[in-house]
């Protein structure tokens, strides 16, 4: 008989099921990647309609920055010829085809909740499935002309309702912990990929650097990571490149900063593999382990030593490798819809 | 007769699969015809502890789970069988034909002359057996079974590849032709129509003139419920009474009752099926 | 007909000029018609045990008793007391309508149902053994073998299986109703998967918010020890191997129209509810897939029908079952409850012969008889059926949920000639039976209080002894004179008051 993959810790009764540990994740995942989506795109449009006709040539990479910073850029470039604000708004925002899009990833959302609408209460329901009522009664055109504003604006606001009935009526059980882990393994993928944006921009010329267009695009990221108060609260002077990477890096107390998530990560992921020694067994752990000081220990001239962008692909994929290790070791065989993981039958002729 | 026969079936996947969980009918019977004197069933890879019951039928069912992944599954089953010799074979008597075939007699049979999923009970089968016997006017149960048997032989032509394991008898009797198991399928038809309770038989046939490149397959034939003596076969296919060469693994009211093998797995589809059936007269008691 | 009420005729009548005040909700012109009704009796007066009830409905205003009937529903909405109709794309979620008038039932007369039905259910059982072992009743000629092993739900996979403790029904629903001189029948057993225990709970929850001093003050046989008494004849079944042993419901998940009481049932007992896709099977022992492992099941409460329990043996293209679980079953290594096979004991056909079946195993007169029968497998009958189709009630053998049924009397001409074809067909599948004059109910229906068909549900669970559920979930037609009391159907249901004394 298998043994445990860890020591049964909890009485029976309050075993929880791999698949609804699955469902819980994968709701929170997808609903922290539609917000900063949604955060991302304003920003960024916002940005634009600012420097319009300022200097074309500066700008016409940005909407090509945003794809390739998303992971997307390949899948984007089957479906549309050129990235412009129109293009990249569809692709990332209302496109079925882009399994990442704010559309699929509300969805998604919604029908993991679904699976589980006996374990989240009425309340977290209700504001999942109007979001997807909302979204379903739209399409992409409809929207742009109306101002894309407003969706932004909804999808956001809806993001962050979720969480806080989450907060108030979800019992701190088994399941607050993997939807937190989802929520937080997600935030810190999302704010590496805002930090490369800026990497994917044509580096400036000697002369563009500190000037207006250079911080303005630095002041994008930091709204984009909903982080420029923090930021000026914290740095109270202009904003210098380096220190805004280091304050969305490094910092400790902001919220969505990577140190800040990575440490929610590995906090959750002890309690969650049942990791209560000082070396971790799981590989997992290790990794999460190790990110965490590196997170704790380096400086921002290491990082731009090293380069900023290979700092944040490592990042990005020790982040890949827990989620990955995690879904292993607790929800075996995952739920998502894997064709050959069907049932078929054999018969002899 | 001793005769030993192996039987193996091996699935090979498109890829990996997991979760095999299986049912066998292999082992032959023990009943007043034939013995079973080994049986011996390898599974590759091993998988789970294999388990048996008695299956509503009185077959004896072997099942077995293969959890972890693998690309094939090897089913080997392994008997020998003694069988009665012919000369020590009771004659089957001659039983009238009831008048009424729900008769108290046949009650408790009733589900041998009801419809099954391979046999529907359709008009054609029933106008079928009307022509036999306005040719041969029924006597008793035995004699009428081998007429409408020796009709179906003469008016069928055995040809493989013509039908498939979900062919029914309907089907089979509009082509008029088929294998042994649609042979079998169209007779319980011709039997359950004409109010003789009947079942399908799952088993081997000895061929001691087996042609070199002859393929050697499993066979199929019925049984017939003669009142008061017992369930007598008849082989459809070679028009003729079982006799001291066949060996029986299991009886059901069709097909679906005796497969043998069945179960679910998850994964990819099945790329290939083999089977290799030899039945060889035993020389040595074992070996 | 009878009038309740009427101008001073006899004394204590709802109604009467005492204690009628021109807003309550009783009023004279409630009509019995020639039916049996709950509350009052043939001469127009009101039955002793609802005297106290109408006592107090007497006084009650109308429009305060229509602001408890919207506070009972809103309590039924927001704690999600539903369930869905089959049909619909999304699964429409519906309140199941619950009517405030309770339906009250003296202990002596609970007394006999609950012997009753203690017999008809010790009757089965032991039918259910004998047929899936020796199969004696069928060698004795009692029920026709033919009738038996034709039997949609005769499982053969399940021959001469050995069930924990012996027991194959531990949970049943009987369905009674009562004719036009107030006498208990049995239309009905439910062996399978019986639903509505969750609503007669929640029922019972609604009637003491909206009228807690009479319900008080009537001293109502509590229904709230269901979940227990389940979870401890579910326990019962647990193999003595196990010191906790793990008990869990499988569901077949939240697109099934009676979920909410899955998951209802679930909490109140405590345990988990899992789906098919969360059990697996590992050499003949059944395991819950968790984030810290596999656990071990010991029993299964299951609320999936046999045919999709498990695709190794029953239909292959079930994705709501478990490979491999009926063989762990057969192992003796899992419990499941109901046991596999128990739907050939409440076939339509068999139901027929369950008097015979009393008397054959246990040489008794059945407590609680049937209603007339005609089976259409007789030729007799079924030259009867024929020719009297429309003043028949005829079912299908199989279907469940008030399909697959003629009410001959309501019907069209086209409706009845459809039912001879199909019954000439197949004989087998069809019974019929005269119709009878369900008992029927004060109801509030539109503003008023109008006399409503119902049938009466009890549960009845088979653990260490047989508990009969005081009271059931009592279900109304809710159109006017419809008999059809399914939820799908446009039916409701009431509080059913089972009392410790007779008033």
């Amino acid at each position: 008989m298998p043994a445990p993959a860890v020591p049964l810790s909890r009485p029976q009764s309050t075993v929880m099921l791999s698949r609804v540990a699955h469902s819980l994740y994968w709701m929170s995942r997808y609903i922290e990647r539609a917000e900063n989506l949604a955060r991302l795109l304003e920003v960024n449009l916002q940005f634009l309609l600012d420097f319009q006709g300022i200097d074309d040539d500066a700008l016409k990479d940005h909407w090509g920055s945003i794809i390739a910073s998303s992971g997307s850029g390949e899948l984007f470039a089957q479906h549309y010829p050129v990235a412009d604000s129109r293009s990249v708004t569809a692709f990332l925002a209302f496109d079925l085809r882009n399994p990442s899009s704010i559309l699929a990833c509300v969805y998604a959302a919604r029908e993991n909740a679904r699976m589980i609408r006996d374990q989240i209460s009425l309340e977290m329901w209700g504001t999942i499935n109007e979001l997807y009522l909302y979204l379903k009664a739209r399409d992409a055109a409809e929207v742009w002309s109306a101002g894309p504003n407003d969706f932004f604006e909804r999808i956001k606001a809806h993001s962050h309702l979720f969480q806080g009935l989450t907060e108030a009526t979800f019992s701190r059980s088994e399941g607050w912990e993997f939807i937190q882990f989802g929520k937080f393994i997600e935030r810190a993928d999302k704010t590496t990929r805002i930090l490369d944006v800026k990497y994917h921009i044509l580096l400036p010329t000697a002369a563009d650097v500190g000037g207006a267009i250079d911080t303005a695009q630095w002041q994008a990221v930091l709204r984009s990571a909903s982080a420029l108060e923090a930021y000026r609260r914290f740095y109270v002077r202009e904003i210098l490149p380096w220190k805004a990477a280091e304050f969305l890096i490094f910092s400790d107390s902001f919220p969505r900063s990577l140190h800040f998530c990575v440490a929610q990560v590995d906090d959750l992921l002890r309690r969650i593999l049942g990791e209560t020694a000082a070396r971790p067994r799981t590989e997992a752990a290790r990794i999460s382990r190790r990110l965490l000081g590196e997170l704790q220990s380096r400086t921002i001239p290491d990082v731009l030593e090293q380069g900023l962008h290979e700092f944040l692909l490592d990042a990005q994929k020790a982040l890949d490798l827990i989620g990955d290790e995690v879904v292993q070791t607790t929800m075996f065989y995952p739920i998502e819809a894997n064709p050959d993981e069907q049932q078929q039958q054999q018969q002899q002729q | 007769m001793l005769l030993r026969l192996l039987h193996r079936t091996t699935f090979v996947y498109a890829g990996v699969v997991r979760d095999s969980f299986n049912e066998v009918r292999l082992r032959p019977v023990d009943d007043d015809r034939q013995t079973c004197r080994r049986f011996d069933l390898r599974i590759d890879p091993p998988g789970s502890e294999v388990r048996n019951y008695g299956d509503y039928y009185g077959n004896e069912v072997r099942y077995f789970d293969v959890a972890e992944a693998h690309e094939q599954l090897t089913i080997e089953a392994i008997s020998e069988v003694e069988t009665v010799p012919d000369r020590l074979r009771p004659e089957v008597p001659v039983v009238a034909t009831a008048a009424n075939p729900r008769a108290a007699a046949t009650e408790l049979y009733a589900e041998y002359l009801a419809a099954s999923h391979y046999v529907p009970l359709a008009v054609e089968l029933w106008r079928e057996t009307q022509d036999v016997f306005a040719i041969s006017p029924r006597h008793d149960v035995w004699s009428d079974t081998c007429n409408l048997g020796r009709h179906l032989f003469k008016t069928f032509q055995y040809r493989p590849h013509t039908t498939g394991v979900n062919t029914l008898a309907t089907d089979a009797l509009a082509q008029r032709m088929g294998v042994c198991q649609d042979f079998a399928h169209v007779m319980l038809g011709f039997c359950r129509q004409s109010g003789l309770p009947a079942r399908y038989v799952s088993g081997y046939f000895f061929n001691n003139r087996l042609r070199p490149g002859e393929i050697e397959a499993s066979h199929a034939w019925i049984e017939v419920l003669v009142p008061g003596f017992g369930w007598v076969g008849y082989d459809p296919t070679h028009d003729r009474p079982v006799d001291e060469r066949y060996v029986k693994i299991a009886a059901g009211r069709d097909y679906a009752d005796i497969r043998p093998v069945s179960g679910t797995y998850r994964g990819a589809p099945t790329r290939e099926l083999r089977v290799e059936v030899t039945v060889r007269e035993a020389v040595d008691a074992f070996a | 007909m009878r009038r309740a009420g009427d101008g001073g005729k006899s004394p204590a009548k709802p109604g009467s000029s005492a204690s009628y005040s021109p807003v309550s909700i009783i009023s004279p012109s409630y009509e019995t018609g020639d039916f049996f009704d709950e509350m009052v009796a043939a001469g127009g007066d009101v039955r002793p045990h609802y005297r106290r009830l109408t006592e107090r409905l007497g006084t009650l205003p109308e429009t305060e008793f229509n602001q408890r009937r919207a506070a009972v529903d809103l309590a039924f909405l927001s704690r999600g007391v539903t369930f869905t109709v089959y049909g619909d794309n999304e699964g429409t979620e519906r309140i199941f309508p619950f009517d405030l008038i309770p339906r009250i039932i003296p202990s002596a007369e609970w007394k006999r149902l609950e012997e009753g039905l203690a017999q008809r259910i010790t009757a089965l059982n032991l039918f259910l053994h004998d047929i899936y072992h020796e199969q004696k009743i069928l060698r004795d000629g009692v029920v026709p073998a033919a009738l038996v092993l034709g039997a949609k739900h005769f499982r053969r996979e399940f021959m001469n299986f050995n069930v924990p403790r012996g027991i194959y029904v531990h949970i049943c629903g009987t369905d009674l109703i009562r004719d036009k001189d107030g006498r208990y029948l049995v239309l009905e057993d439910n062996l399978r998967c019986p639903s509505g225990a969750s609503y007669m709970i929640e029922n019972r929850a609604a009637m003491r918010r909206a009228f807690p001093n009479v319900f008080q003050s009537y001293r109502v046989r509590p229904v709230e020890g269901y979940a227990d008494t389940l979870l401890k004849s579910l326990l019962h079944l647990a193999s003595s191997r196990s010191e906790k042993p793990n008990v869990v419901l499988l569901t077949p998940g939240v697109y099934n129209s009676a979920y909410f009481e899955h998951t209802f049932l679930a909490r109140q007992m405590g345990i988990p509810i899992v789906e098919g896709r969360d059990l697996v099977v590992r050499d003949s022992r059944v395991f819950m897939r968790t984030t810290s492992g596999l656990v071990p099941v010991d029993v299964i409460y299951r609320r999936i029908d046999d045919d999709f329990l498990d695709p190794s043996v029953f239909r292959p293209d079930s994705m709501l079952g478990v490979p491999g679980l009926v063989n762990a079953y057969r192992a003796g290594r899992v419990a499941l409850a109901n046991a596999i096979g128990t739907g050939v004991a409440d076939d339509k056909v068999i139901y027929a012969y369950v008097p015979k079946i009393i008397k054959y195993y246990l040489d008794q007169e059945p407590l609680l008889p049937n209603v007339n029968t005609y089976l259409a497998s007789e030729p007799a009958d079924r030259k009867y059926i024929l020719e009297n189709i429309p003043r028949l009630v005829v079912k299908s053998a199989n279907e469940a949920g008030g399909y697959g049924m003629l009410i001959g009397p309501a019907a069209t001409k086209a409706e009845c000639d459809d039912f001879r074809a199909k019954v000439a067909a197949q004989p087998r599948n069809f019974i019929a039976q005269d119709p009878i004059m369900l008992s029927r109910s004060p109801t509030w229906c539109d503003g008023r209080l109008e006399g409503r068909h119902i049938d009466l549900r009890p549960y009845i669970l088979y653990g260490e002894k047989i508990v009969v559920t005081p009271g059931g979930l009592t279900r109304v037609a809710l159109r006017k004179g419809s008999l059809v009391v399914n939820s799908s159907q446009g039916g409701g249901s009431k509080d059913t008051w089972v009392l410790q004394g007779d008033e």
